[in-house]
């Protein structure tokens, strides 16, 4: 029970770090560690798929696609300045948040919890949900993919592929 | 091991990093930090689902349910920041309340 709670904390810290951290790439390294805190909650919660993709496609890749994106809109980042007060009082905020929530969220989802449909279908694989019960997704994951794909080659058309081709 | 944590604070908790998510979403002018809240709200999600599947033993149908929503996340993201780089190369600009000249 403990440990799930401060893997709780390192989550939330991670993310709050993430927000008020003044340089953009402190906020990318704050994102791989709540990346990487998720992922340490999905394999406590018996979720080892989850929690390896979580950790190589979420704290792997999307960190080093936001540390080279950064790196390429530096120079601006540097010259551009932001009214830093809102990220200041976050912390307060965030505090007054919490008093509130922890009055009114468990009573509200303990309400909530009370509809849960509890399923015997546990034993069967991962694979069989892939691809049996959810097989229509896959196709909508390859249609995303690729949607992407020719949208990111839209974006960086340069002319002289063009003019190669004639 | 079937009942790990109490269900209403995994909810609290998931309630907190919403939170944080939407304020940097509705507080910020950086583009980039705007993916960044949006990246904290759907880590939010990711373990709402993981923990509703724990806690209604369907942790299976929630692992492939994430394994999907990984992908889709990935796409928006790298999608966004092409975006991003490509705006950044045209107006030497990522604040937000420049995308307003764009009309149409």
């Amino acid at each position: 029970m403990i440990i799930y709670v401060l893997i709780y904390l390192i989550i939330i810290g991670a993310a709050v770090l993430a927000v008020i951290s003044k340089k953009l790439i402190n906020s990318a390294i704050m994102l791989a560690v709540l990346s990487i805190g998720v992922s340490l909650l999905f394999f406590s919660y018996e979720a080892p798929w989850a929690g390896v993709f979580e950790l190589s496609v979420c704290a792997g890749l999307i960190t080093v696609i936001f540390i080279s994106a950064v790196s390429l809109v530096k120079q601006d980042d540097e010259e551009f300045k932001e009214d830093r007060t809102k990220y200041k009082i976050f912390p307060l905020i965030l505090m007054a948040f919490i008093v509130i929530s922890s009055i009114f969220v468990p009573d509200y989802f303990m309400k909530i919890s009370s509809f849960a449909v509890y399923v015997n279908n546990s034993n069967e694989s991962i694979g069989k949900f892939i691809w049996l019960y959810r097989g229509i997704d896959i196709i909508g994951q390859i249609t995303i993919l690729s949607a992407s794909v020719f949208v990111i080659k839209h974006i960086f058309f340069k002319k002289s592929d063009a003019l190669e081709e004639k | 091991m079937s009942m790990t944590i109490n269900y209403p604070l995994d909810w609290f908790f998931i309630s907190i990093l919403f939170f944080i998510g939407a304020y940097c979403m509705i507080v910020s002018r950086n583009i980039i930090r705007l993916l960044i809240g949006f990246e904290i709200i759907s880590k939010s999600a990711m373990i709402a689902i993981i923990a509703s599947g724990q806690h209604t033993n369907a942790i299976n149908l929630a692992q492939s349910l994430i394994i999907i929503m990984i992908l889709v996340e990935v796409v928006v993201i790298a999608t966004g920041l092409a975006l991003i780089v490509k705006f950044h190369n045209k107006y030497q600009t990522i604040d937000i309340k420049k995308l307003m000249n764009l009309k149409g």
